[in-house]
């Protein structure tokens, strides 16, 4: 464990502190300044693809490929979390969810349309498993230039996105086993194709987000009220 | 009045502790514990994380968010604690201690200095934790150190979920310059 020390740094004369040539610093950023900044796609293909490649290094298999795409974007959710609840309120009056649904909405909703410019496309809650969620995406902006070869279909480069999503959910205390992205048309055209939304929308993609059993147990101590 | 500010992770590690003095009423801005009282501090700051876990997730029948300033929290002895949750379960908290004086221990009730540091001193000269003026300015206080955490947690070199301690001496001043304007 590690011990902040105690006003010895205080001062702007710390000799291993180096300034930018214009003397600004983090703290003297405004952070609306990105707010409706917009990345151009090409851009961020680009980089994205390098991401892959990097993730793809020494990797053993798909599984461990996703695995390594989620890590990268974890540390993103955890930062977003903090910036977008700074941003949809007054933040004097500052807001955090404390319920799985807000959280889940506040995910669909506000970091949807922050990463993407468009809100995820809908919401369920698992029949089977009351503590699974899903989010859907009909067409996922990171998977739009990717295409599979035959050997790797099962792969889902969305699980950038996914560890996004699990970024904001361990930030905010709702601790999860995984999320994890899948492709649904596929499932759906082998399983006949009934769906409309394998047709319709070739990449379309869900996130499975399986909170743990404590997270449950508290929200439902919440909900009876106290006890 | 004297203050100690800690930053702590959603791990319970310290990432920054700053300890000041109250600049209102003719204060210098020094804070003022004994060596004793400076020892028992982080002792204080950490017990009340129990109450925090307790009163974070709000009560029952809110709508499902909660606001991030939970106010005056914890006692103990004169020592008075607020805290800020951020989004990301990271607290801040505030201890604030007053002086002798604004308690009604010193004795002498009517000297001079009975006065000093007594922004939430109304209706006499006793220190109120929940006084909307006390209230008001602790909350102005965690505003602006909330903005300048979150250009922190910003910097793509400061690694969040580690719980990395935060060394820059400018977010210093800004805490102290914080500090400074309403406490």
């Amino acid at each position: 464990m590690t011990t902040p020390t105690q006003s010895s740094s205080s001062g702007g004369g710390a000799p291993g502190l180096r300034y930018p040539s214009n003397k600004k610093t983090i703290y003297d950023r405004n952070l609306n300044r990105s707010k409706n900044a917009e990345l151009s796609r090409a851009a961020f293909a680009y980089l994205f693809v390098e991401m892959i490649s990097y993730a793809q290094k020494n990797v053993r298999n798909l599984v461990d490929l996703e695995k390594r795409l989620n890590e990268q974007g974890h540390p993103l959710g955890l930062r977003l979390l903090d910036l977008l609840l700074s941003r949809t309120s007054n933040p004097l009056s500052s807001i955090r969810p404390t319920r799985i649904l807000p959280l889940l909405q506040f995910i669909a909703q506000t970091l949807w349309r922050h990463l993407f410019g468009r809100p995820a496309d809908a919401l369920e809650r698992s029949e089977s498993d009351a503590g699974q969620y899903m989010l859907y995406d009909n067409e996922p902006l990171v998977n739009q230039y990717i295409s599979l070869p035959r050997e790797m279909s099962q792969l889902n480069c969305a699980a950038f996105v996914a560890g996004i999503v699990e970024g904001v959910c361990d930030g905010a205390g709702f601790a999860t086993e995984s999320v994890t992205a899948h492709s649904v048309g596929e499932q759906q055209a082998e399983g006949g194709g009934t769906g409309g939304g394998g047709g319709m929308w070739p990449g379309k993609t869900v996130f499975l987000i399986q909170f743990k059993p404590e997270v449950l147990e508290r929200e439902e101590i919440l909900g009876r009220g106290g006890g | 009045m004297s203050y100690t500010f800690t930053i702590l992770s959603p791990t319970d590690n310290p990432l920054f502790t700053h300890e000041f003095g109250t600049s209102r009423s003719g204060g210098d801005g020094v804070a003022r514990f004994t060596t004793s009282e400076r020892a028992l501090n982080p002792f204080i700051i950490h017990s009340a994380l129990d109450i925090v876990e307790e009163v974070q997730w709000g009560p029952s029948t809110s709508s499902g968010s909660a606001p991030m300033y939970l106010k005056h929290i914890d006692k103990y002895q004169h020592n008075y604690i607020s805290c800020w949750i951020t989004g990301a379960n990271v607290r801040f908290l505030l201890l604030t201690r007053p002086r002798d004086e604004a308690l009604g221990l010193g004795g002498g009730g009517g000297s001079r200095g009975s006065l000093a540091g007594g922004r939430g001193a109304l209706g006499g000269n006793v220190y109120n934790p929940t006084a909307p003026a006390t209230e008001e300015a602790v909350k102005n206080f965690f505003v602006d150190v909330y903005e300048a955490w979150l250009k922190t947690v910003m910097n793509p070199f400061f690694s969040v979920a580690n719980g990395d301690v935060v060394k820059s001496p400018v977010f210093r001043q800004r805490v102290a310059a914080a500090a400074k304007k309403y406490l």
